[in-house]
């Protein structure tokens, strides 16, 4: 670490700035449709030789409507759209969704489902950041460490094709519970991936985060100070990374994440290394909440018992008669949450998210309104990036890991 | 950094400064919410800042067209902002009427700019001494604002069984006697086209 707090370089003056024309800036347009730019996202870069000038992004290539769509779903569909917005930690959105319905509800989530939830956000989150691994190093000019990382993820990526059925876009948790339990070997297997995962850890840190030559490349490039971070309202492991200590998984506990010991880790330096850093840290956090959830695992129901909530178990549906009418109720019309706005902050991999849901009473909600943490991040690549290298902005756009399905929505 | 004021105490803080504004608070959900006359926004926001919630995280509208039971104005823009640790959090909301426009907090957080961009594109809310009020999301030749409860669903072109074709752009402009643009489904005629917002600044970005 150097010792003396690094600082982007002074930008050219304003007045410079092209207008007429001018051949002392050049203007590049960077995507949408490149890999560097980690999904659609177009930049708009005037440079003076090898020195960025401005930057703009251009974002709404990947905007869908997920926010209307819901609005003119059931509660029920919600989660259908919810994992779609961010495709590499979709449980993360799932959870942020079901939790803000449930508190609209106020669903009693059984002890089960929530250690669940727990246990595959967290795998989820270790997933996500591998690939930011992977993508990162890929555009510094190491490939290696992206077929290491994917390697790894294929176990998490098994885990999840056991539980939901599918390896994105998983949709199983649901407002008061989950789809359905875990299957018999669902234990065995995250034990068998956690003890493998910290060996890969330290191969990690010893061929890549530890290398000197990722030091030289990263160290006081395109800072973001703390100031910025507040000020760009910067959240996640890229706020930690300019010494904000904020985590809602520490500071507005869901999901039971009150009852597991792991530290908040920071860093004061703001620079690439430090984003990659944190991450690297993050994930050694997330190992030991998994390993606690399972210890505390224990067999129980995973829905609300509630009937106007949850669907009743199949073997009722043959002899009661109340349990065809809640059943008939809750897939003809749905949930009727009372009248209301909800907003329940989450912690995905990205930074702070959170469903702001106003219900009418109805059995669709009035407004979904999702504050996905991409979208506000991407705004520090500007102030970062300026005054920098060109070929430096390319890493810093994958050191804040951006989602572009996340931004648009 | 681990140091930080106990919970609440911020947020009691930003809400003495925001009741002496002229703000209502309500409280439901385990969430604050004050309304604030939109004169004081800027100042509101500011007060906020000051008194410890120092970040904006989101700003977004909310259209009460068809809220059943919904008196007063139809929109109103929500401004989400909590403290350093995360643990307090307000949601300062300012009431507006249809074609009303709202002061920017640009000056307050820069951040506010992308936010204010995307609830401008969504619901049509004008941000006065915004620097660079365009549209964040939606493709330039988009006519109207989506997250308007007006705005029509559906716009699939659909061919019928018995060969009756309907173009949802033309199907609209019927409905509503205005021009349907050219925003069918051929993707090659959006070129030239503009919003109604007029023509807008090269900013280096304008799509197209």
């Amino acid at each position: 670490m150097s010792a003396a707090k690094p600082v982007n370089p002074a930008p050219p003056a304003e007045a410079e700035l092209p207008g007429s024309f001018s051949t002392r800036f050049m203007r590049i347009n960077v995507g949408p449709q490149h890999p560097s730019t980690h999904g659609v996202l177009r930049l708009v870069v005037d440079l003076d030789g090898e020195q960025i000038v401005s930057l703009k992004p251009q974002v709404g290539y990947l905007h869908t409507g997920f926010e209307k769509t819901m609005e003119n779903r059931t509660y029920q569909q919600g989660v259908t759209y919810s994992n779609r917005m961010d495709y590499l930690h979709g449980f993360a959105h799932d959870l942020a969704y079901v939790l803000s319905v449930e508190k609209l509800l106020d669903a009693r989530v059984p002890v089960r489902a929530q250690r669940v939830r727990v246990i595959l956000n967290e795998l989820n989150r270790l997933a996500s950041h591998l690939v930011f691994f992977g993508t990162t190093m890929l555009d510094m000019g190491a490939l290696t460490p992206y077929f290491y990382c994917m390697r790894e993820r294929e176990g998490l990526m098994d885990i999840f094709e056991a539980v939901s059925g599918v390896r994105m876009n998983y949709g199983y948790f649901r407002v008061g519970g989950l789809y359905q339990d875990v299957p018999e070997h669902f234990e065995p297997m995250v034990r068998k991936w956690l003890e493998a995962f910290p060996r890969y850890l330290d191969e990690y840190f010893n061929l890549f985060i530890g290398n000197s030559i990722l030091m030289a490349r990263t160290q006081g490039v395109a800072v973001v100070t703390r100031e910025m971070a507040i000020d760009y309202a910067l959240t996640g492991p890229s706020a930690r990374a300019s010494g904000l200590a904020l985590d809602f998984r520490k500071s507005a506990p869901y999901s039971g994440y009150e009852d597991y010991v792991f530290d908040v880790r920071t860093h004061e330096d703001g620079d690439i290394y430090a984003r990659i850093l944190v991450r690297y840290e993050e994930m050694i956090e997330s190992c030991r909440i998994v390993s606690q959830a399972l210890d505390m695992l224990e067999p129980g129901p995973v829905k609300d018992p509630d009937r106007r909530i949850s669907l009743p178990p199949r073997h009722e549906l043959e002899n009661s008669m109340e349990a065809v009418i809640f059943h008939f109720k809750l897939v003809t019309e749905g949930l009727h949450p009372p009248k209301g706005e909800v907003y329940v902050p989450t912690e995905s991999a990205r930074g702070e998210l959170g469903y702001y849901i106003i219900s009418d009473g109805g059995s669709m909600p009035y407004r979904v309104k999702v504050k996905a943490p991409s979208l506000a991040n991407l705004q520090s690549l500007e102030p970062s990036s300026i005054g920098g290298l060109f070929a430096d902005m390319v890493i810093n756009i994958a050191s804040f890991d951006p989602v572009l399905g996340d931004v648009d929505k | 950094m681990t140091e930080h004021a106990p919970v609440g105490a911020l947020k009691a803080r930003a809400l003495e400064a925001l009741v002496e504004l002229g703000g209502v608070v309500t409280e439901a959900n385990d969430m604050t919410r004050v309304t604030v006359p939109k004169h004081a926004v800027v100042d509101a926001l500011r007060a906020c800042r000051t008194a410890g919630l120092e970040m904006l995280t989101d700003i977004f509208g909310i259209d009460y067209l068809t809220y059943p039971g919904h008196r007063g104005k139809r929109f109103a823009v929500v401004y989400n902002v909590h403290c350093l640790h995360g643990a307090d959090r307000l949601f300062v909301r300012v009431e507006l009427n249809d074609g009303e426009s709202v002061p920017s907090v640009t000056g307050v957080w820069r951040g506010a700019d992308f936010l204010e961009r995307e609830t401008f594109d969504m619901l049509g809310i004008e941000f006065e001494g915004h620097p660079n009020l365009r549209k964040l999301l939606t493709p330039e030749d988009l006519e109207g604002h989506p997250h308007r409860k007006d705005f029509p669903l559906g716009e699939t072109p659909t061919l019928f069984n018995d060969g009756r074709f309907l173009d949802p752009a033309a199907f609209r402009a019927g409905l509503t006697g205005k021009n349907p643009g050219l925003t069918g489904w051929k993707g090659g005629a959006r070129h030239g086209v503009t919003s109604e917002q007029g023509s807008l600044p090269d900013e280096g970005g304008a799509r197209g």
